[in-house]
């Protein structure tokens, strides 16, 4: 008898697996995309902060003048560490969201993180937009509101000018310019979340299909 | 239809995870290690399931596949750890008594076959899963002469590991 008979039988008796997989861990090991997909919405977030962040550092201090002219410096300030701290929140949740998905657990488990996660998403995209929008209302207002300061900076040779001339002008360009950078800001994110969630949309209905059956 | 098709994926693998199993266990010598296989081999067979014509058994296809997957894995990584992990593996063969002396020849069989490269570890796992020369050299695909040739290699190489 050859050697490797024996080790065979051996072979052939061994114990089966002890940690079987049940077909929920098994469809989810073969969809192990979810969470990928998460995890690259926090990548993305990361480096989208980490964009902004840098586009900040690049502008020139001129830019900032103008804030300076109207007084608005200690404002700009608060508003840009509150702005930063919501999005670190959003980017903690992200994260909470990544884990939580990572983890094994049970089918309605895993589609109410799926869920959570496209909910998440939802209101980082509003809220980008909205501050993006009352961001440059108040900044508007505030410029408008004191036309003689508004007069003295657009024009500082003083020119002849119509006053309402000009303000009418500045307001009919501001509301141009935030009108080409909300669409897009919203193509931006529409296209970077959009093909995200959308992935994250088709394992939710087929996680919803094959809950439905069992 | 591909709600079918995924129903009788899911069902098939779950059937024949031992398979895959077995082949982590060969492949790897750590549970963390067993469980990236394994989730590989899932990911891949369900990724070549809508190509798998059902011409030959579900489980004879698994084989192909998973190996294949466990072969090419091996070949890349070249972090994997080689030196054998012994106390989680003894862990994980003590969880059922049965036979000492078979317990311990499993031992040092799967010890022996974790020292040989990853072909030669794929021959020996199709021969002590019994299956005929057609399919191996089907399943590595190699001719059949060649598989013969490669599994009298690759058995020497495992007896001289056994019985030095």
């Amino acid at each position: 008898m050859d050697l490797l008979d024996n080790y065979k039988k051996a072979w052939d008796n061994q114990p089966e697996e002890v940690h079987k997989f049940s077909t929920i861990e098994i469809y989810k090991l073969a969809h192990s995309k979810s969470s990928s997909i998460v995890k690259w919405i926090f990548i993305i977030g990361i480096v989208e902060l980490a964009f902004w962040f840098g586009i900040n550092l690049l502008i020139p201090d001129s830019i900032y003048k103008i804030y300076e002219d109207f007084n608005l410096e200690t404002e700009l300030k608060i508003f840009m560490v509150l702005h930063y701290v919501v999005i670190i929140i959003f980017l903690y949740f992200f994260y909470l969201n990544y884990k939580k998905i990572s983890i094994v657990g049970n089918t309605k488990k895993l589609i109410q993180g799926i869920f959570k996660t496209r909910k998440t998403i939802k209101y980082y995209v509003y809220y980008n937009l909205a501050i993006a929008f009352l961001g440059s209302l108040v900044m508007n207002s505030v410029m408008l509101s004191d036309s003689d300061k508004l007069m003295e900076i657009m024009n500082p040779e003083n020119l002849p000018v119509n006053v309402n001339q000009l303000i009418t002008v500045t307001i009919i360009s501001q509301i141009i310019a935030l009108l080409i950078f909300m669409v897009l800001l919203w193509f931006f994110y529409k296209l970077l979340y959009g093909i995200l969630l959308k992935k994250l949309n088709k394992n939710y209905k087929e996680l919803a299909k094959l809950d439905s059956i069992n | 239809m591909e709600k079918d098709l995924e129903t009788k994926f899911l069902s098939e693998f779950e059937e024949n995870q031992n398979i895959a199993h077995k082949i982590c266990r060969l492949y790897t010598t750590n549970k963390d290690a067993h469980n990236d296989l394994f989730q590989e081999i899932t990911i891949q067979v369900w990724k070549n399931y809508p190509k798998f014509r059902g011409d030959s058994k579900f489980s004879t296809w698994m084989y192909r596949v998973a190996l294949n997957t466990a072969i090419s894995l091996y070949r890349k990584s070249t972090r994997r750890v080689k030196t054998q992990d012994i106390s989680d593996f003894a862990y994980k063969i003590k969880a059922t008594a049965y036979d000492d002396t078979e317990e311990l020849q499993l031992k040092s069989l799967y010890k022996a076959v974790h020292q040989l490269n990853d072909i030669d570890k794929a021959l020996i796992f199709l021969y002590l899963e019994d299956k005929p020369y057609k399919e191996i050299s089907e399943t590595l695909g190699i001719s059949s002469v060649n598989a013969r040739v490669k599994m009298n290699r690759a058995k020497e190489k495992l007896k001289n590991i056994l019985n030095p």
